[in-house]
């Protein structure tokens, strides 16, 4: 598996909604990254969160209702 | 005439700074060079010079760079010294990047440091000073960064005063403790320097 495949990223529309989700994956543990948005990826924001595919329903439930998420896609 | 420098042990930009010298006085010099920094840092030298360049490399791991220059070609771009007496040095001097809002620089200091190895060329030399030490630590957020940044060869050097005023040297994880003699010399002698 490439580097491309084992990632998801998270984009926002915001980086206030992209700093809550990081301080609520730290919370609970949940391993990921903030990286800049890829350039082949347009976002507003210019940072994501980077997971890897096996944490991608984890990592939903735990956002789901107290961010916004504009996508969450492949790397 | 043909010229031949020795530049074996020297310290960058040494080797540099001979070629560019060499240069200017005769169309033909070779250079025997024991590091691959110093390889590219010629190699960069004799391009922006319109330099036909050939580079061997030896048994012993030391390379001879041969560099002839066309008389009267005109080299391709205007001659950037600034560029090529040094290394690109970029000095990492807060954990914060640019001044305001402390919880945003470091953000943008992270995705800073995610950045580097997409530079092209990538930097010779990554310094640590300040909070900056602190991104090289145990649990810093950027250690996996820093960590492929080193293993592509990139000089991390982290200032041993700094981690010493914070308490943090026992928790060094990546890079080199170095002194200011290192730091003010590797800033000094960069082509260019890097301050986000």
């Amino acid at each position: 598996m490439t580097e491309m495949e084992k990632y998801h990223v998270i984009l926002f529309d915001s980086v206030h909604h992209a700093l809550r989700s990081e301080k609520i994956l730290k919370g609970m543990g949940i391993p990921h990254k903030l990286i800049p948005v890829p350039r082949h990826i347009s976002s507003d924001c210019g940072v994501c969160l980077r997971f890897t595919i096996d944490l991608r329903n984890k990592i939903e439930d735990a956002l789901n209702g107290k961010v916004d998420i504009y996508e969450i896609r492949p790397l | 005439m043909a010229k031949t420098i020795d530049a074996k042990g020297l310290a960058c930009p040494q080797p540099v700074l001979l070629t560019k010298k060499a240069l200017g006085e005769e169309n033909n010099v070779t250079v025997t060079v024991d590091n691959e920094p110093a390889v590219a840092n010629i190699t960069r030298l004799g391009k922006t010079m319109g330099c036909t360049l050939h580079i061997d490399k030896r048994e012993d791991g030391t390379f001879q760079i041969h560099l002839s220059r066309d008389a009267g070609k005109i080299p391709s771009a205007p001659l950037d010294l600034s560029c090529a007496t040094g290394p690109l040095v970029i000095a990492i001097s807060s954990d914060r990047m640019g001044r305001g809002d402390d919880e945003l620089g470091y953000v943008l200091i992270r995705t800073f440091i995610h950045t580097i190895l997409s530079l092209e060329p990538l930097p010779h030399t990554v310094i640590f000073y300040n909070t900056g030490v602190k991104l090289t630590v145990k649990d810093s957020e950027s250690l996996d960064d820093l960590k492929e940044i080193e293993k592509k060869g990139i000089a991390v050097i982290v200032c041993g005063t700094c981690l010493n005023y914070f308490g943090i040297t026992k928790n060094l994880s990546v890079g080199v403790i170095s002194n200011m003699y290192d730091i003010a010399s590797t800033m000094a002698g960069a082509g260019r320097l890097v301050i986000p």
